[in-house]
């Protein structure tokens, strides 16, 4: 096993990876920013290293930083949490060139599935099922218009290099088809530096529906059933669930399954998540995310593995201690993503934390680096901490939740919180009504205000 | 030196004692504390004569304070030069060899003062500006972290 890991991330993850770190007794290592040095992972940490300012580009996302980190720390390997170096293959390939282990996939499998146009074609032929559309660059504008007939509008097209909703627009009608496709390139090109596009189906009411699966690197891949985080906003989640409630055990157990096999094909090493849409009772594949998430909990509350700790153990060479047959899904658990932002606004709102009381009791969990005191900093994504319930039951679940959400208090910066409580008391929400622009209409009809 | 007995029985004698002693061992010119509602700041005059501002005007007799002032924090120091990096710091060009600046060197800016090694690259860190090496606060071969200090030029 590892003798000591630098955590290579901030804020929750880096304290998720550091519980993981310490129940399996190895020696951590926080790395941090200026901005960073009262931050919980840094004082809960064996060692800690100030690696840069604030800007995360000089810090966080600073390779040559984290490696005289790892050099002087005698660290020999490195958890890149989410987000920031966590999806890097050069990162991966750097730290074995300087036997540091990277605590993630393989780099060609970071590298296949940061490609969309590459990820779509290495699912499809892996036999997971994908949305009708360009096998990869639309091509002119008279090649796209071509292809949206054959598929039929509405189409999307998205950029190849991107993520965040970003290169992202919907065609209606093919009179509105050039335009968009121009504004699109633009976007492209001025958010990634490419403007290559790729066009699909339009799926109006999907579902967002992802398989967790962990894999060991020879072939044994496990797959923890699903999370539905169709609630989002700006393609960003705000609330996770699992099980999905558009989910029934045998389309669980099929498309698990299919997910498994596929990355048992190519040998798949560590935790990932296959995310799909999920429309009419079909799955299509939209991406993969070669690292843990940040809403994993959903799945450990309902499997009592713990992803972290696994993905710690398999990266270290160990086989898979876990057979698909020890994999028992039990009642149902809800994350709510608390950031710190109006609730009406979205606006952010980074400040000093004057009060914090977290909910606790039976089937509650808090992950947050937040303390009573703290002040977030404003260089950084405004999530304060992640509320996960369980219970026996979804409405089980559900009053929990709302119990657990009434008890938070968190003075001194304006949260989400208010809108995580009006959610619990809607309909749609309590019957499990919804799709990946629900919660958009919501907020578009003042569903909070009210 | 005493400045008259106190005007507010609450002020409490020991903290003050015991922050007056912190000043002298860290030779920070000012430390101010806040707790329960009370707070206490404690200072002194750098240039020589040794200076208490209270709350209260308190007659804590401190005499080592008014002898020679310890040098500022270096933190502070405005000739500070913070490790651009982290990294290993290394005060001369190869093992054995001659140390780049010693305390009393004259450099100019563009000197290498020290090597900061970090991902087996040599990284040199060269004065800002010219002056002289007054103070050297790392050894050779000693783990730096981003922004701690490394020396000080006068």
């Amino acid at each position: 096993m590892f003798d000591k890991i630098l955590i290579a991330n901030r804020g929750e993850i880096a304290l998720r990876v550091l519980r993981a770190c310490k129940e399996l007794g190895i020696a951590t290592v926080a790395v941090h920013s200026t901005a960073d040095e009262d931050a919980m992972h840094v004082r809960l940490a064996d060692e800690s290293v100030c690696i840069g300012p604030p800007p995360a580009k000089d810090s966080y996302l600073n390779i040559p930083a984290i490696l005289a980190a790892c050099e002087i720390t005698g660290a020999d390997a490195v958890h890149p949490g989410y987000g920031f170096l966590s999806e890097n293959a050069r990162f991966a390939e750097i730290l074995a060139d300087h036997n540091v282990h990277f605590i993630g996939p393989r780099p060609e499998h970071i590298r296949l599935m940061g490609d969309k146009i590459a990820a779509k074609r290495a699912a499809k032929g892996l036999g997971i099922p994908v949305v009708p559309g360009s096998e990869g660059d639309v091509g002119s504008d008279d090649e796209a218009r071509q292809l949206a007939r054959d598929i039929g509008f509405p189409v999307m097209v998205k950029a190849a290099a991107g993520g965040g909703g970003r290169g992202m627009k919907v065609i209606r009608t093919e009179a509105e088809l050039v335009r968009m496709l121009a504004m699109a390139r633009a976007e492209a090109k001025a958010a990634f530096g490419d403007d290559t596009l790729y066009l699909e189906k339009y799926l109006e009411r999907p579902r967002h529906i992802e398989i967790q699966v962990l894999g060991d690197g020879k072939g044994r891949v496990i797959h923890l059933g699903e999370r539905d985080c169709s609630l989002q906003r700006r393609h960003q989640k705000v609330w996770e669930e699992g099980p999905s409630p558009a989910l029934n055990t045998a389309a669980r157990n099929t498309i698990g399954q299919t997910v498994a096999t596929a990355m048992s094909e190519i040998k798949y090493l560590g935790v990932g998540t296959v995310e799909f849409l999920y429309d009419d009772g079909e799955f299509h594949f939209i991406e993969m995310n070669t690292r843990i998430q940040v809403e994993h909990p959903v799945t450990e509350m309902i499997t009592d593995i713990d992803l972290v700790l696994e993905q710690i153990r398999v990266a270290d060479g160990s086989d898979l201690a876990l057979s698909q047959g020890n994999v028992k899904f039990h009642g149902h658990a809800i994350e709510c993503r608390i950031n710190a932002e109006n609730a009406v606004s979205f606006r952010p709102s980074p400040g000093k934390i004057i009060h914090y009381h977290p909910p606790g009791g039976l089937g509650v969990r808090v992950d947050s680096a937040v303390y009573h005191g703290y002040a977030i900093p404003p260089f950084y994504d405004s999530l304060v901490g992640k509320l996960i319930v369980h219970g026996k039951t979804r409405s089980e679940c559900l009053m929990r939740l709302k119990r657990a959400l009434d008890e938070f208090v968190i003075d001194g910066i304006e949260t989400t919180l208010p809108l995580f409580r009006a959610l619990a008391e809607e309909k749609d929400i309590i019957d499990g009504d919804y799709h990946i622009h629900w919660l958009e209409e919501f907020l578009a009809r003042g569903g909070l205000e009210t | 030196m005493p400045k008259g007995p106190p005007k507010s029985p609450a002020i409490d004698h020991e903290a003050i004692r015991e922050l007056a002693r912190l000043l002298d061992e860290t030779g920070l010119s000012e430390i101010a504390i806040e707790q329960d509602g009370a707070s206490i700041r404690v200072a002194r005059n750098l240039s020589g004569n040794a200076q208490r501002t209270l709350q209260a005007e308190v007659p804590t007799a401190l005499p080592n304070l008014t002898a020679a002032p310890a040098p500022p924090s270096p933190t502070q120091h405005p000739g500070l030069i913070a490790s651009p990096m982290v990294g290993t710091a290394y005060r001369a060009p190869e093992p054995g060899a001659q140390p780049f600046v010693e305390v009393g060197s004259q450099v100019k800016a563009g000197d290498t003062l020290i090597i900061i090694e970090a991902m087996k690259t040599m990284n040199q860190i060269p004065a800002p500006r010219s002056g002289t090496v007054i103070q050297i606060l790392v050894e050779d071969g000693q783990p730096v972290e981003y922004g701690e200090p490394l020396m000080i030029i006068e």
